[in-house]
């Protein structure tokens, strides 16, 4: 099988400071993946070459085998809807016309929206539990509504792949539990799913592999069983897990200390 | 598109209604408004013959109809093409900007206009091409010069950060606009070219010639047809440039052409009328609150919301010291920056701008 997303020898840096090397991976068909690593591993970074709003240095990222170089960003984005961490709207835009933005991708330069469109809309509201909150004011909604709002504009692009950055990041561990059940959902209607995760106790039971980065090494890829280890994640984060048994022992039985 | 969607068999009701009756509710008080201006003046012309006369027919004396068709009627089209232009040209800015804050002089154009005015008024010989003067002709290619400027100065590696764009506007505006002071310590003429000039700066809609009219309802035309696809990218826009990016908005040209044709706009409407202050900032800014901000749906009732709103302006600027008039661009100042602050305090708890 063919991967949707796949990074050959992909190597970025911004000015001299290096942030992937030699990256090899590939994004399948209904695969759901938690990149996790520290701050400035490259996390965002490597969400956004799969987006092709950021070209690498080195390296090709490739769209079902094709170059995303040589492939207008109208054309990814009608596969791949990236979902930003933060979206400052300066106007007071109700929930119906920020999602209708998806269908930017499909519309001509001086067509209005058909009913596919519509549709396209309807159907991503519905999916995020968003639908009647599409007359409220985007700017007006908490943070948990907002995340789903914005995971709506990205379904609304009827993509294959959706790519979510920090989609947890902000939101209180009911909300968080929202996303969680979201991004099940999604997976049972066949969209393949990045998440860049800083929460690495909700990763367990909803994504299937974790991409581990750390600063300056190559990203190692396995189950969420091989790769939540402490051993692991002392390394890669640089820190001292053991100090803190009960943040380990959270962290192997989520369910028990959230709910 | 009206409210609502068929969708495979049911109906897709749109949240946000698009509210076609303010376009019709416009286009009438438009009509009302030109013919109660056009009853106002010196000579008062009643508005039942007038509009018999403007539907072909021929209610009104000679001296009326000379009145009616050489002076009252260019003054009127007058401030309907500026209000529209600059209201427009203030969309576009707000849109690109991001900012509801923005106005058609963002970009520096002010400064250009105000000292290629000045050059007309005070070193050039009184010429004039299809009835604009030297101060207007200037001022025109003052305003697209700086703009000119200003982008290339704030063009990095083939793109224009906002900021920069924003902050050499601002320093092109104030140099140029300050530097028009040389020259009016030039002036030998003892405050002819002055009052010629303050006027000017202070917004003044002129007696235009129908050639004149001409020009700038073409230059009107191309502005609002140009404007007409930018609108949805200017949603898009909103989201943040990285994101429009990613959405397949091709965002620096749609940049160059909102700069393009937001400066066709605002040079139209500088050169029929000097610097309006106000319009252009709170025409959108009133509609967004009715609509909603929606460029689609703002562009039609901003043109002619600021054609009315410049109307009435310039009626009572002409009408309330008769036979004295006020500079309009004093009137829109006085009556729009007080509005506006209205405006900014009574929303400021329901709807963040």
């Amino acid at each position: 099988m063919k991967p949707l997303i796949e990074f050959a020898g992909v190597g970025f840096s911004y000015g001299d400071r290096n942030i992937l090397r030699d990256l090899d991976a590939g994004v399948f068909e209904n695969q759901c993946i938690a990149v996790v690593g520290p701050n400035g591993a490259g996390k965002t970074t490597l969400l956004r070459l799969a987006a092709g709003t950021l070209a690498p240095v080195c390296g090709e990222v490739r769209l079902k085998s094709r170059d995303l170089r040589f492939l207008k960003q109208r054309e990814i984005a009608r596969s791949v809807a990236f979902v930003p961490q933060n979206v400052e709207v300066p106007f007071s835009f109700t929930v119906e016309e920020f999602v209708e933005q998806g269908r930017t991708p499909f519309l001509k330069m001086f067509g209005g929206l058909c009913a596919g469109d519509y549709e396209a809309m309807r159907r991503a509201m519905e999916l995020t539990d968003t639908w009647s909150l599409r007359s409220r004011v985007f700017n007006q909604l908490s943070g948990g509504e907002r995340q789903r709002v914005k995971i709506a504009l990205g379904l609304a692009q009827q993509p294959q792949l959706l790519l979510l950055d920090e989609p947890m990041q902000h939101l209180d561990i009911g909300r968080q539990f929202e996303i969680v059940d979201l991004i099940c959902l999604l997976r049972r209607e066949g969209i393949a799913i990045v998440a860049s995760m800083h929460d690495l106790a909700l990763i367990e039971g909803t994504f299937a592999s974790v991409w581990l980065m750390s600063p300056g090494e190559p990203i190692r890829q396995g189950s969420p069983d091989e790769m939540l280890r402490p051993k692991v994640l002392e390394i890669a984060f640089n820190c001292q897990l053991h100090h803190r048994p009960r943040l380990l022992e959270r962290m192997r039985n989520p369910m028990e200390y959230t709910v | 598109m009206a409210g609502q969607v068929t969708v495979e068999g049911t109906i897709y009701e749109r949240a946000q209604k698009h509210k076609p009756w303010l376009l019709a509710v416009l286009s009438a008080a438009l009509v009302l408004a030109v013919l109660v201006a056009a009853g106002i003046g010196a000579v008062h012309l009643p508005i039942g013959l007038l509009a018999r006369q403007l539907i072909g027919g021929d209610s009104l004396s000679t001296d009326q109809q000379i009145i009616l068709f050489t002076i009252r009627l260019p003054r009127i089209v007058a401030s309907l093409l500026v209000g529209s232009a600059l209201s427009v040209s203030g969309l576009l800015f707000q849109g690109l900007f991001r900012n509801p804050l923005a106005d058609p002089y963002v970009i520096g154009s002010s400064g250009g206009a105000v000292l290629g005015a000045s050059i007309g008024v005070f070193l050039l010989p009184p010429i004039s091409v299809a009835g604009f003067g030297t101060a207007a002709l200037l001022a025109f290619v003052g305003a697209l010069a700086s703009i000119t400027l200003v982008y290339w100065l704030a063009r990095v590696d083939g793109r224009t950060p906002v900021v920069a764009l924003l902050l050499a506007g601002f320093a092109v505006s104030t140099m140029l606009s300050y530097s028009s002071y040389f020259l009016e310590v030039l002036d030998r003429d003892f405050g002819t070219g002055m009052r010629v000039l303050a006027s000017w700066l202070h917004g003044t809609i002129a007696q235009p010639t129908w050639p004149q009219l001409a020009i700038v309802t073409l230059m009107l035309a191309i502005g609002l047809a140009g404007s007409v696809p930018l609108a949805r990218n200017l949603n898009t826009l909103a989201l943040g440039e990285e994101y429009a990016t990613h959405l397949g908005l091709s965002v620096q040209q749609t940049r160059i052409a909102v700069i393009v044709i937001g400066s066709i706009l605002t040079a139209a409407a500088v050169a029929l009328g000097g610097l309006i202050s106000f319009v252009g900032l709170i025409v959108p800014h009133m509609l967004r609150m009715v609509l909603g901000p929606d460029h689609v749906r703002l562009l039609p009732a901003t043109a002619l919301t600021g054609a009315l709103f410049l109307l009435v302006a310039d009626t009572v600027a002409r009408a309330a010291i008769a036979p004295a008039e006020l500079p309009v661009g004093v009137l829109t100042a006085l009556i729009g920056g007080p509005f506006f602050l209205y405006l900014l305090r009574k929303t400021k708890q329901e709807v963040m701008l």
